[in-house]
């Protein structure tokens, strides 16, 4: 009789534990898509930007044609990307296009006329805005898939996700080229 | 500081009642009106008193932008709302019971000064606020000093009526009971007791309180750096707040620790006890020496290194939480001063921003000079003072 | 903004990118600070930031005049007199919100700037030749 007891409390226990660790895997999946849904639209945002920017740069003479058309393939490569579903290419690509569009950036610098361009102006001003978003949700979705990676590898969990098929998901690594030119010179101490 | 609320209700009813329960349910009674106001209503008060609009993505879009980066750097679910107030001097402050009644507000001065990484780094130090709920945590804290400011001055006032009045045996109905001399005795032991109480208490709740503020106000520093991963954006906004005298308008006792620094501004005090804010220059110097990354563990590091201490400002746990992070660069046309251009071009924007929000209507006159009418005028002839054509508004 | 001389709404003139605020019916004007710092900085003269703490050490005027009410913060004014002997009196907030020019005053000193040579590189000459710029119709 108190066998049964027994085998049914560790039943219960052991149902509680799976049902436990299941949802808090699945929480830090969701938390992990979330913050992907924020880096999409950022990213979204930016291809629609580049035609317009392309088109008001386009009428000033003699701007530099190289630097625009490695922005305009650059857009094309990393919306390519996008709908691959591949993180580490997706990220890559898009390490491309911030690339692109900060040597565009600078380019920029030299024809004063431009910078005189209200709607040029606008259109920095919302680059620039979208620029910093991505980065910013960037490092809020490393922290999630940091987290929910973690989660995935620490033992007992592990076994859940292994039985349920949680799979580990990648981090948006590549830094964009902006942020490495950015990135202060390292202190050792 | 709820301590000594408690302390002065009991005194208050012990003297004046003979019954150190009665005061304590009238100070906590009004105190608790006083909460349920300040949850509620706070930041509409707050905001109205200061004459502050609400403004929408196309009314500036740079501060739309800008308040939304740091929604999203810094993880709060709902964007704040922005409001701007008429008012040349320079200063932000956040409201909001929560995250998700909360309000970022900025002065039109403050707004032409500063160039884009100021402004981030501006609005990261009031989303800090927003973030970890200190508005809520000051704002109750205020009520609590507000409390206790008002019960002692009343109380020491009617004490001394009841003193000079009641041949100096004590308040109200304690005079009735002075039957015996042991009795007598004890009651002016709790007279005396009670004026000093009256006339510290409100010292020491304004030195908590004051204290409470000012690490508040490093830890939104900190965040500032952290969200934006730029401390060098913040430091040069306070630089150009440093360098500004014009105190502003609207502001009280009360509301102080809401804002980016302390809006009285006054030069001559500079005891470190009675501020709400830190000293200016020692919040700059600590952003200025962060070195090596934009973490909390960076910012700790700099605070004991220019405070020359051993005791951080962030607790080690949310240090560690934060990891670590590394800085950026200026935006282009940032660590340089921006040619008087832009900084002209952009009080052209915020004023002229300002007079559409107010109706006002734009004439520009063959003369070159352009007339700004407001509504009051509008209808009537204008003559431009400059050369003398007459518009009409 | 509301003209400390009639209590009436003022407008605003703006002027090479510069803004006085103007009153039609006493023909005064308000020179805000921030205003006279973008003035002076374009000129290239450091530290605009200065230009009403420079106008308020000069010595208070010895007048019967009524004192202004800076439009800002409605605190009583500083009357001094700017541009040397035969200058204008003018008022200076001591809050350093900005200068008050009554109507008369402007055209005083206009006729000063006229009398003098050019313009100078330095505060006062500076703001009163801006102003002549912007009245001389």
């Amino acid at each position: 009789m108190w066998i049964l007891v027994v085998v049914i409390v560790i039943v219960v226990l052991l149902l509680l534990f799976l049902w436990g660790s299941y949802n808090g895997l699945v929480n830090a999946r969701n938390q992990v898509k979330n913050a992907w849904a924020q880096i999409d639209v950022q990213l979204k945002r930016r291809y629609d930007l580049i035609p317009n920017l392309v088109e008001t740069v386009k009428g000033y003479k003699n701007f530099e044609r190289d630097t625009l058309e490695a922005v305009t393939k650059a857009r094309t490569a990393a919306q390519t990307a996008s709908t691959s579903g591949d993180v580490g290419a997706r990220s890559a690509a898009e390490g491309e296009l911030s690339g692109a569009l900060s040597r565009l950036m600078v380019v920029v610098e030299k024809y004063p006329d431009l910078k005189a361009n209200q709607n040029f102006l606008a259109l920095q001003e919302e680059l620039t805005s979208t620029e910093n978003k991505i980065s910013f949700s960037r490092q809020a979705y490393n922290d999630e898939v940091l987290q929910y990676n973690n989660k995935v590898q620490q033992f007992p969990a592990t076994i859940v996700a292994g039985m349920f098929n949680f799979k580990k998901e990648q981090e948006f690594l590549q830094a964009t080229t902006a942020d490495v030119e950015r990135q202060a010179p390292k202190v050792s101490f | 500081m709820g301590a000594l609320l408690v302390f002065i209700g009991w005194f208050i009813g012990l003297v004046f009642a003979a019954n150190g329960i009665a005061g304590l349910v009238i100070a906590l009674i009004i105190w608790g009106i006083m909460t349920l106001v300040a949850y509620f209503q706070g930041d509409n008060i707050l905001l109205s008193v200061a004459g502050a609009k609400k403004i929408s993505p196309s009314d500036h879009q740079q501060l739309y932008d800008v308040v939304e980066e740091m929604k999203i750097a810094s993880g709060l679910e709902k964007m704040p709302d922005i409001y701007i107030i008429d008012d040349p001097s320079l200063n932000a402050f956040a409201t909001g019971r929560d995250p998700n009644h909360a309000a970022v507000s900025i002065t039109s001065g403050l707004l032409q000064k500063l160039n884009r990484d100021e402004l981030q780094g501006v609005i990261g130090h009031e989303i800090s606020h927003i973030k970890h709920r200190d508005v809520l945590l000051m704002s109750m804290c205020s009520v609590l000093l507000g409390t206790i400011v008002i019960l002692s001055f009343y109380a020491s006032r009617m004490m001394m009526f009841g003193a000079i009045f009641g041949g100096g045996g004590g308040g109200g109905r304690r005079g009735s009971s002075k039957n015996s001399g042991g009795g007598g005795g004890a009651a002016i032991i709790i007279l005396v007791l009670a004026i000093l109480l009256m006339i510290l208490a409100p010292l020491f709740a304004q030195l908590i309180y004051f204290a409470i503020s000012r690490k508040r106000e490093y830890l939104a520093d900190a965040s500032s750096a952290l969200y934006t991963r730029y401390p060098a954006g913040l430091a040069s906004a306070l630089e150009k707040l440093e360098q500004s005298t014009t105190p502003v308008k609207n502001a009280t006792q009360a509301t102080a620790p809401m804002y980016i620094v302390n809006p009285f501004r006054n030069k001559l005090n500079v005891n470190n006890l009675t501020s709400t804010h830190p000293p200016l220059e020692e919040r700059i110097r600590i952003l200025r020496s962060m070195a090596g990354g934009a973490a909390y563990a960076n910012y700790d590091q700099a605070y004991r290194q220019v405070k020359n201490t051993n005791s951080g400002i962030i607790s080690p746990q949310s240090a560690a939480a934060a990891g670590t992070v590394g800085l950026r660069a200026a935006v282009a046309g940032g660590p340089v001063e921006p040619p008087v251009d832009d900084k002209v071009s952009r009080t052209r924007d915020v004023n002229d921003m300002m007079y559409r929000m107010n109706d006002y209507k734009t004439i520009e006159c063959e003369c070159g000079a352009k007339l700004k009418v407001p509504p009051s005028m509008q209808g009537s002839m204008i003559k431009c003072p400059r050369c003398g054509r007459a518009h009409q508004a | 903004m509301i003209c400390p001389v009639c209590n009436k709404d003022m407008f605003v003139i703006e002027y090479k990118r510069v803004e006085l605020d103007y009153c039609h019916i006493c023909k005064g004007a308000w020179f805000d600070a921030g205003e006279m710092e973008l003035l002076l900085e374009t000129a290239g003269l450091k530290d605009g930031t200065q230009a009403v703490h420079d106008v308020l050490k000069l010595p208070e005027a010895h007048t019967a005049e009524k004192k202004r009410r800076c439009p800002i913060c409605g605190k009583n004014m500083k009357k001094v007199i700017i541009g040397g002997e035969k200058g204008v009196m003018i008022d200076a907030c001591f809050q350093h919100h900005g200068l008050w020019f009554d109507g008369g005053e402007v055209a005083d000193l206009m006729k000063i700037v006229s009398e003098q040579a050019g313009c100078k590189k330095e505060t006062e000459s500076e703001i009163m030749c801006f102003l002549k710029d912007v009245f001389q119709g």
